[in-house]
């Protein structure tokens, strides 16, 4: 244990122990290799092979023969491939911009001014992430259809002859952009919050004005969680289905999701093509990594020193109402609004409005849904298995990630960058494609694995590597090692270096992480599709039974329950992550 | 029971079948149904449960199972439902790695089902005379439910409804009033666009998509969106839309003159099926005259039965003229004639 404790260590620790440090060290990389090797490159694996045989690797078997890259041509040379591929470097582009505009200005309203209300602001940053995307898109196809919308019923009741259209590449940016904008938020405002003001003041008393401050050191410092949260948000939204399916498909416009899921759901199913394309996706997203590393290397971003700080707040004087009045106004348009169409929806009996009377007509609404939607024994049983999975993602994958995390960002350990780079990939195959890969690789192991909760806990876990590696990287690489060279030299060993020094330093972080895990987990569809069975249903696939099954009204109503629940556990773990900041975010070591 | 092969002339033939049956009165049948022997519902009742395998919509099928638990409620029934390519995909793999979990599967898709049939076990419900011969694809795969299409309009916003398949080439109806599901949609779909060319007429598509319809991906969004106004009109499997007419929907549905296509799916026992009198009892049950009557009555089915015992409501046996795909064109023109459907109503592929 105690060689094992000893590869994790900085260089120049243990010079002695050079040799029992690499074999420990390859011996936890080793460890962590193999684990990543099951979870991430086997399914991979299988579904280079599907996309390269054209077949089905677990029923017609690994017949290295057959490959060919014919597959690869045709997806290549279809020019609807290059549509749907220009469709979602768009859309994700300009939902990228929106959520960082968002996301940036949330976190330095909530951590760096003395705006009133802060609370409430700091939660409206993170509610939409309580927001199935095939939630947020049917809540806004209700209000923002060009024909049906509410929206547009209220401005032709008051004579305004211009229609909103959420049914166009505008109506998705926005989307994207409102509902990935907490990604953005989560990562730049951890990082404001462990970050030393003697910076930001020295800049202000050598006479910057705020907004040079702000410009040229604040989000400077912070880059490396701007560029990672931008770089995820991009790549979320790239593997997003809801939203281009609910508002994209209507307008004819395809995106690589909607066109991989089209391939799947079409009779006979495509799947080698739709491996395909998954395949390229990854590619692309690779290169995005890299360049995303090359421009973070070599650059230092320590923020977090031994010296005590409180992150200070900039009085805003009377524009601090201003910025009330933004968060406010992201509050309403993203949640208030979204949750009065649902509402609307799973009282309503039909959501057929003809005018604004007709909405407000109280004889049509009722809890027949409701009614509907808890006599199917389905749904409660999808609940509770929800929140299993759930948790086990959270505890198992935040742990996991942890590991990853503080391989890659803080110790010599031989193979990190390889740790890194696998643990990366999962985040560039769509979840559609990776339940087929996961079903594929994991189907056939003996035990009863496949059919319990755990199968699906390990598919999220392990799809959800890169977003909680990345996460808790970012709250890692702002530690100075300073700390845990004093823990060093008071001779603690790395394990307990780690616990006493780095995970208490880290605990935002860390919570962040499992609650995001969590709620990634709740809202998880499509590798949730090929590997659930009667006994392990969870929400997401009942939701979107419900959609596909055209009742839009059990849909909302089935939403609401799960954005009620989601509300209530995040609740607690922001509450208990945000008492962990409060508790002093630069204890010294 | 051993059934003959398949032959183009049997299954035309049956088609004609099918067109006379849907078209003759119902006669009365005997006041004890059989869903099987003491011996079966015992050993069902021992088993206690069954996993079932389907194609059609959760909230359908919820109803279906309701109502086969009033006549036998110690059958509980887990369901799993997923659209047909990636249910397809789900029987097939599990039943790879030797963990096929189904005792029944239900598919709309009879082209694919015949693919997997030496998956399944010889069943034949107690009725299986009664039953059209030309709807089976194979003597284990049974016609648990058939389906027909229709076309509906919001009776709310379209004053003057197009009354035949035709109208909807009309220019009157073109801006986005109508919406269409996609021919690759599924086997319900490819039916009625192979209907549309055959007996409509060659040059139909191209007339219908120059209306400009409004696509959907798959039926059910397509009658959510009528309801709710966002399209006027809409041909619509007569079962997605008749359930919401029934609950108060503002819409109204009619068979058109030209002809009804028609879906049977296509329903089996695996052989490795872990419950196979539950099973037996359950299909048993559904393809009954009780349960085919439950069928049409609530659900707003048709059935391939050679008598039927009733009709779903609009449907007058005297007028509808019943139109089954032959099947062997079904399974060879269906690649071909996907693609240039897609190129007609520029659907992306």
């Amino acid at each position: 244990m105690e060689a094992a404790t000893a590869a994790l260590a900085a260089p120049g620790q243990r010079a002695g122990q050079s040799a029992r440090v690499n074999v420990a060290g390859w011996l936890w990389t080793g460890m962590l290799l193999a684990l990543l090797a099951f979870l991430v490159l086997y399914p991979i694996f299988m579904l280079l092979f599907g996309a390269l045989t054209g077949v089905n690797p677990v029923v017609d078997g690994l017949d290295p023969t057959n490959m060919s890259i014919d597959n690869f041509t045709a997806v290549l040379a279809n020019p609807n491939v290059h549509s749907a591929l220009l469709n979602s470097f768009v859309a994700c582009t300009g939902g990228t911009a929106l959520a960082l505009v968002i996301g940036l200005a949330f976190a330095w309203i909530v951590v760096r001014t003395n705006t009133p209300c802060k609370g409430l602001i700091a939660t409206a940053g993170l509610l939409p992430l309580f927001v199935p995307p095939l939630v947020a898109a049917v809540a806004w196809a209700i209000l923002g259809s060009p024909k049906t919308g509410l929206l547009n019923t209220m401005l032709a009741s008051i004579g305004v002859e211009w229609r909103l259209n959420f049914y166009s590449m505008p109506g998705l940016i926005a989307l994207f952009g409102m509902y990935y904008a907490p990604y953005v938020y989560m990562f730049t405002s951890a990082a404001l919050r462990n970050m030393d003001p003697s910076l930001e003041e020295a800049a202000e008393i050598s006479g910057a004005s705020a907004v040079q401050t702000l410009l040229t050191i604040t989000f400077p410092l912070i880059a490396p969680a701007i560029i990672s949260s931008m770089l995820l948000s991009f790549i979320v939204m790239l593997g997003i289905y809801g939203i281009p399916a609910v508002l994209g498909t209507p307008a004819n416009i395809s995106v690589l999701t909607t066109y991989i899921f089209n391939l799947t759901a079409w009779s006979p199913p495509l799947y080698s093509n739709a491996a395909a394309v998954a395949i390229i996706l990854m590619v692309v997203t690779g290169l995005l990594v890299v360049l995303q590393q090359k421009v973070l290397s070599g650059r230092s971003f320590t923020t977090v020193a031994g010296k005590a700080f409180r992150p200070r707040s900039l009085n805003l004087g009377r524009w601090r109402f201003l910025t009330l009045a933004l968060a406010i106004f992201y509050l309403v348009v993203v949640v208030v609004l979204p949750s009065l169409g649902l509402i609307v929806a799973a009282f309503r009996k039909f959501l057929f409005i003809r005018n604004v009377a007709s909405l407000f007509d109280m004889r049509q609404y009722g809890l027949m849904h409701f009614e509907r939607l808890f006599a199917n024994p389905l749904a409660l049983r999808s609940i509770t298995n929800t929140m299993e999975v759930a948790v086990v993602t959270a505890l198992i994958g935040g742990t996991l990630s942890f590991a990853i995390g503080y391989t890659v960002t803080r110790s010599t350990a031989p193979g990190r960058r390889a740790v890194d780079i696998i643990s990366t990939l999962p985040v560039a195959i769509p979840g559609l494609v990776v339940g087929v890969a996961y079903l594929w690789a994991w189907i056939g192991l003996p035990g009863g694995l496949y059919g319990t909760i755990w199968i699906l806990a390990l598919a999220f876990i392990a799809r959800f590597l890169p977003d909680t590696v990345k996460a808790l990287s970012t709250s890692l690489m702002q530690i100075h090692r300073e700390l845990e060279e004093a823990a060093w030299i008071c001779g603690r060993g790395t394990f307990s270096t780690i616990r006493t020094i780095v995970l208490p330093l880290a605990r935002p972080g860390v919570i962040a992480a499992m609650t995001l895990l969590f709620i990634l987990a709740v809202r998880e569809l499509g590798s949730s599709l090929f590997l659930y069975s009667s006994d392990s249903m969870v929400m997401a696939v009942l939701l979107l039974d419900y959609y596909d099954g055209g009742n839009i009204s059990i849909t909302a109503a089935f939403s609401l329950v799960q954005m009620v629940l989601l509300a209530v556990l995040v609740g607690v773990a922001h509450f208990l992550s945000r008492g962990a900041a409060d508790s002093g975010i630069g204890k010294a070591g | 029971m051993k059934l003959p092969p398949l032959s183009r002339r049997s299954v035309m033939t049956g088609a004609l079948g099918l067109a006379t049956a849907l078209t003759l009165p119902a006669r009365v049948r005997a006041a004890s149904p059989s869903f099987g022997s003491p011996e079966l519902i015992d050993a069902a009742k021992k088993e206690g449960s069954l996993v079932y395998y389907t194609a059609n919509f959760t909230e359908v099928e919820q109803e279906v199972i309701k109502a086969f638990n009033k006549r036998f409620p110690f059958i509980k029934v887990e369901m799993v439902r997923a659209p047909g390519g990636q249910l397809i995909t789900r029987v097939k793999t599990e039943a790879a790695a030797g963990k096929l979990a189904a005792d029944v599967v239900d598919h709309s898709d009879r082209g694919l089902m015949l693919g997997l049939v030496d998956l399944f076990q010889d069943y034949a419900p107690p009725n299986a005379g009664d039953y059209l011969t030309s709807v089976l694809v194979s003597p284990k795969l049974w016609p648990r439910i058939t389906i027909g299409w229709a076309i509906a309009y919001n009776s709310e916003l379209m004053k003057n409804p197009p009354k035949s398949w035709m109208d909807l080439t009309k220019p009157e109806y073109g801006g986005g009033k109508i919406g269409q599901v996609i021919g690759p949609s599924g086997g319900t779909t490819w039916t009625r666009i192979m209907f549309e060319r055959q007996v409509l007429g060659e040059d139909y598509w191209a007339k219908q998509a120059a209306t400009k319809p409004v696509l959907y991906p798959s039926g059910a969004p397509t009658s959510d969106a009528l309801v709710r106004g966002e399209v006027q009109i809409a041909p619509l499997l007569y079962n997605i839309i008749w359930t919401k007419k029934r609950d108060g929907a503002p819409v109204e549905i009619f068979f058109p003159p030209e002809g009804v296509p028609i879906n049977p799916y296509a329903s089996g026992i695996p052989k490795t099926a872990a419950h196979p009198n539950a099973a037996r009892l359950f299909l048993n049950w559904n393809l009954s005259e009780e349960g085919q009557t439950f069928m049409i009555k609530e659900l707003g089915n048709i059935t391939s039965l050679k008598t039927p015992p009733t009709y779903p409501e609009g449907y007058d046996p005297k007028v509808v003229k019943v139109w089954v795909p032959d099947f062997e064109q079904y399974e060879k023109l269906h690649a071909g004639w996907m693609e240039e459907w897609n190129k007609t109503y520029g659907y992306r592929q």
